[in-house]
């Protein structure tokens, strides 16, 4: 099970680093936009560290891979304002490191 | 595919279902009804007609059936023995959804007027991305409102529109990880449902899961812990206690469940995921970093932590972000109360208790102490086997360490409570589910019923006083588009949706100094003289006063600041004040003022800071 909880966590980057760019880029409602804003706040981070490391419990899992995210955002987004260089968007390649982490993780489980 | 096929196929794919979703439809049947009672009970709740006793004096049946059906149904599932994951989550968030998305359905606005205060320091970081006001402490600890205004840039949208459902979000999130602690302290699969069920009764009242950095903290703790039980307990040691240190902790260790299996290379990935996380929490609240540290120190003490140095480096990590702001600590808060656990413990000391307020203090006591009590006496049932309990015992009673250095505010108790609910659940729930009589689960329904309900008497009680309208709010951002920067903006009563705006720090608010709850009572608002001297004292030509619904909520619930209604009466005339806006829920005065000679009092403005 350790295997599948980590492999799930990262199809669940994967999907959720692809669905958090393409409604924050692209969504024509700000009610959409902001779904997808959420999803890059509580999924990509987390999952990237999560698909390696097994909890033992699919809602600690859950929970991990939440709380990662946040807690890197939230430290993400502090940063800017100390540094005074605010650019939010630049939040989207937690996205993409955490689609590569998650990609990584299920090319190593397919070439073991 | 033929017609043929269609007909042969079909009735054996209906047989094929048939036992399935006859034995689905009983199962659900029950959530649903529940969550279906709860929310036509919603839609039949006039919110304007609550009054000081709360919403539950002013529900309807079909509200308080529906609540009841998901308690009563959870604990069947459980009292079946079957306690299928699926059944038992859809109760759990069903009873999460019904509790905290109640007020955000009623008002459709953020409920509590210091949650404006941290809408209005996230959008200042998202309009100009920077700190914009030092001399405010939230702007020192940005870590939560820099994460909502990077979300609300991200979607164009204003953080007004995430605060309302902040508190379902966070209960949600809590429960996610609760779960997922209490499945590693024990081998029963029922205590940790049993217990987050407690849980979601016990700490209704507290009403600290608004959009706040002590909500966010919070949920950051709870991982913390998550990942300390998982990966970094230590290994028991089969060896004879060594030392006086380790033969008086013998006795409270016995029967302790065994670390969970772990590498070294697992080890320092926790360490590094503790450090991230314990940072983010450092960089968000003032207080959780120090009610954490507790937590830590007390596992610590018992030798159940490994490596030990990491208390020290998570005492390093705080001590490192406060120092560079311990000047502005201590010149405007004090970084110590005075030293007295029962006074810092007191809660808010001036409040009138009388009628509904009383009632509703009244109950949220007797819950708070019956919850201290019954995990007591479920600990001295343990006696024993002390090691059974030993890990929520001493994460059940850390946080009292915190009144021994703050009251923060008369707050302090409240964050205890907060931090010590969680274990005090499970040790309860751990006692109820090993009863051998035969009316256990009938018992377990009747402690969460109790729970929950004397919980949402405490979160509901004051709800005619927290809630805002639509109005209000609509009200108070007419007063960022219209009214001059610099200008003076009186409010006879805190209670108000204010500084929601990124530009609230270019208004000069003034709260009249007429509470006894945050401050000594030494203005009387029907005194039209006292009140123009005050207000004239600021060296203002105009003020502009606001008056609400809200307010005049607030002056009933708790009995003061006395002498609003006379004022708001006599503004028009007393005053001379010229209605400039007016809703149904609030009204906006312009008042012309006259220079006074006498010195401005000393303002209530750094309350408008205080940290909650």
């Amino acid at each position: 099970m350790s295997g599948r909880r980590t492999e799930l966590t990262a199809y669940a980057g994967i999907v959720g680093s692809a669905f958090a760019v393409a409604l924050v880029l692209g969504a024509p409602w700000h009610w959409l936009a902001l779904a997808g804003a959420l999803v890059l706040a509580c999924v990509p981070a987390g999952a990237a560290v999560m698909c390696w490391v097994d909890s033992g419990e699919d809602v600690a899992q859950a929970g991990l891979t939440l709380t990662v995210s946040l807690a890197v955002v939230a430290i993400a987004s502090a940063l800017m304002i100390w540094t005074n260089s605010w650019q939010p968007r630049a939040l989207l390649a937690l996205a993409a490191a955490g689609a590569i982490s998650c990609g990584a993780r299920l090319w190593w489980s397919v070439d073991r | 595919m033929t017609t043929y096929e269609h007909t042969v196929d079909r009735p054996v794919a209906q047989a094929a279902s048939r036992p399935s979703l006859r034995r689905l439809q009983p199962q659900i049947t029950l959530p649903l009804l529940g969550i279906g009672s709860w929310a036509y009970g919603v839609s039949q709740i006039d919110g304007s007609r609550i009054g000081n006793y709360g919403l539950l004096a002013s529900a309807n049946i079909w509200f308080v059936l529906g609540l009841v059906a998901l308690v009563i149904g959870f604990t069947l599932e459980l009292a079946h023995g079957r306690h299928r994951g699926w059944l038992l989550g859809l109760y759990l968030v069903g009873l999460i959804v019904a509790i905290h998305s109640t007020v955000a359905i009623l008002f459709g606005a953020p409920e509590y007027g210091w949650v404006y205060k941290h809408i209005g320091i996230a959008s200042a970081f998202q309009t100009y991305g920077h700190v914009t006001d030092p001399t405010n402490i939230y702007q020192q600890w940005p870590a939560l409102f820099a994460a909502v205004a990077s979300i609300s840039s991200l979607a164009h949208v204003n953080a007004l529109s995430l605060a309302s459902w902040a508190p379902l979000a966070f209960e949600l999130a809590d429960a996610l990880l609760l779960l997922g602690i209490f499945r590693l302290l024990t081998h029963d699969r029922r205590i940790p449902w049993v217990a987050v069920l407690l849980y979601e009764g016990l700490i209704a009242w507290v009403g600290q899961d608004y959009l706040s950095p002590q909500a966010f903290g919070y949920l950051l703790w709870l991982a913390m812990i998550l990942i300390i039980l998982r990966w970094l307990r230590a290994p028991a040691s089969s060896d004879e206690p060594h030392g006086w240190v380790a033969r008086l902790r013998a006795p409270l260790l016995a029967g302790l469940r065994p670390a969970p299996p772990t590498t070294k290379a697992m080890r320092a990935v926790a360490v590094a995921l503790l450090a991230v996380i314990y940072f983010a929490i450092v960089a968000a609240h003032q207080l959780t970093p120090y009610a954490a540290l507790a937590g830590v120190a007390v596992l610590t003490v018992l030798d159940l932590v490994r490596p030990r140095w990491l208390l020290v480096l998570m005492a390093a990590i705080a001590v490192a972000y406060l120092l560079p702001h311990l000047d502005f600590i201590v010149h405007n808060f004090g970084l110590f109360s005075d030293g007295n656990p029962i006074q810092n413990g007191s809660g808010t000391t001036a409040a009138h208790h009388a009628g509904g307020e009383a009632t509703t203090a009244l109950v949220v006591r007797v819950l708070a102490g019956c919850m201290w009590l019954l995990a007591l006496g479920a600990i001295a049932r343990r006696r024993r086997t002390l090691g059974r309990v030993a890990i929520p015992a001493a994460l059940a009673f850390s946080p009292f360490l915190i009144l021994g250095a703050q009251s923060y505010g008369g707050e302090a108790i409240y964050r205890v409570f907060l931090f010590s609910a969680p274990w005090c659940a499970l040790i309860i729930a751990g006692a109820l589910c090993e009863l051998r009589a035969p009316s256990r689960w009938f018992l377990t329904g009747a402690v969460a019923l109790t729970a929950l309900f004397a919980g949402l008497q405490g979160l509901y009680g004051a709800v005619s006083v927290n809630a805002f309208t639509a109005a209000e709010v609509t009200a108070s951002g007419w007063l960022y588009n219209h009214v001059p920067r610099g200008s003076l903006i009186v409010l006879p009563q805190e209670n108000f949706p204010m500084l929601e705006s990124a530009d609230y720090n270019d208004y000069d608010f003034e709260i009249m100094p007429a509470d006894p709850q945050i401050d000594q009572s030494w203005m009387n608002e029907s005194n039209l003289s006292q009140v123009k001297s005050w207000m004239g004292a600021f060296g203002h030509q105009t003020a502009y006063l606001v008056v609400s619904r809200s307010m005049a909520a607030s002056t009933d619930y708790y009995g003061a600041p006395k002498g609003y209604t006379e004022l708001v009466s006599s503004i028009p005339t007393g005053l001379g004040g010229s209605v400039v806006y007016r809703n149904h829920d609030a009204t906006i005065y312009r008042v012309t003022l006259y220079h006074s000679d006498a010195t401005a009092p000393s303002s209530p403005q750094a309350e408008l800071g205080r940290p909650k």
